[in-house]
């Protein structure tokens, strides 16, 4: 990054004085002698003034007699206890705004990937077949898991070439758990 | 001898209903302006302001001094208009009529005929180019423009740090300069 690419990063805040002196004396030297930086801060000297031209043209002077008597009408005035709670349910969840969807997201997402554990009527209907391992033979073995206390073990044979009649008829001995 | 806002506060939550009267005449038309400034309509800034005066009434007994309070009354004002700002936006119909009304008004102290040209066209594009914005980039530009506030001043109001107000600053203005850039 060049001499010119790190004062332009530091001309708004130096614009804004909000950079310290030592730092302003040097942004400042810098854009006196380079006509380019000279350039962006009129740039933004411009921007500014316009905007604070246009910003601050159309504010009309407020009189303050008639804006406190309305404000002390509404500070006598009883405020409905449903407007009240309405603010008050608005502010809790209002500010900040953004804040709330992390957490809401993470909530949801945890009770979408646990229903089950919180519904147990629909885990007895969602029943399912899993192979959880295969034994030392090349067989697999999937359970099928009825409720919490019923687990049906199912011996899966794989129908291998050379396997024949009499291999079937002498049965290895099943896989130990 | 003048009191200081932390002392007027102090009378407010001791029930001295004068006190608070003492800081909305202190702070009434420069929170008008802000809320004005992202509102860009004086009826609905008015309404906004009274709001922003009525909720601190209310609240000023909670009001720990933690932050001036300047910087926590212009909090309530922001958080209004930029709740009012969003449902103004669902209505351009009424942005285009404030719009014009205030250009307008401003054009009551024309007075060069080309000058007067180019500085519509510029209030025009300029009012245009603000009302782009998103309402938190609108009101880093306003705070810091209207009111000259620091940035940890409006990283206080807006609730966010200061890095945040100094990357938001940097782009509106570019977001401005970019479609303002024939007219600067």
């Amino acid at each position: 990054m060049n001499e010119c690419e790190r004062i332009e990063q530091s001309m708004e805040r130096w614009l804004d004085g909000e950079l310290g002196a030592a730092e302003s004396e040097v942004v400042r030297s810098h854009v006196d002698s380079c006509a380019n930086c000279g350039a962006v801060q009129q740039r933004l000297v411009k921007l500014e003034r316009a905007l604070g031209n246009v910003l601050a043209a159309a504010a009309p002077r407020i009189e303050f007699a008639p804006f406190w008597s309305e404000l002390e009408r509404r500070i006598d005035e009883k405020t409905p206890w449903h407007k009240d709670l309405r603010e008050r349910i608005h502010g809790w969840f209002a500010v900040p705004r953004t804040a709330w969807a992390v957490p809401a997201l993470i909530v949801l997402l945890i009770a979408v990937l646990s229903y089950d554990s919180y519904l147990p009527f629909w885990r007895s209907r969602n029943n399912s077949a899993t192979v959880v391992s295969i034994d030392a033979y090349g067989r697999s073995v999937a359970l099928l898991r009825e409720d919490e206390s019923k687990t049906t073990v199912i011996w899966l044979y794989q129908n291998q070439e050379g396997d024949d009649e009499a291999a079937e008829e002498t049965p290895q001995p099943g896989p130990a758990f | 001898m003048e009191l200081s806002d932390w002392e007027l506060v102090r009378k407010c939550q001791s029930g001295e209903m004068s006190a608070f009267q003492e800081l909305a005449s202190r702070y009434h038309q420069k929170v008008f302006m802000v809320i004005l400034g992202l509102l860009r309509n004086r009826d609905d800034a008015m309404e906004v302001a009274q709001e922003t005066f009525l909720r601190a009434y209310r609240k000023i007994g909670g009001f720990q001094g933690g932050s001036s309070f300047y910087t926590w009354l212009y909090r309530i004002a922001v958080n209004l208009a930029i709740d009012a700002q969003r449902r103004q936006k669902r209505n351009p119909l009424d942005f285009r009529e404030n719009m014009d009304d205030l250009l307008e008004s401003q054009d009551e102290v024309a007075r060069d005929p080309f000058a007067e040209v180019h500085d519509r066209e510029l209030r025009e594009n300029m009012i245009k180019a603000i009302n782009d914005l998103t309402p938190e980039h609108k009101a880093v530009i306003v705070l810091r423009t209207i009111e000259g506030l620091s940035y940890k001043d409006i990283g206080e109001i807006l609730g966010c740090s200061e890095g945040t107000v100094m990357s938001r600053l940097h782009y509106a203005r570019k977001k401005l300069h970019d479609k303002l850039s024939s007219f600067l």
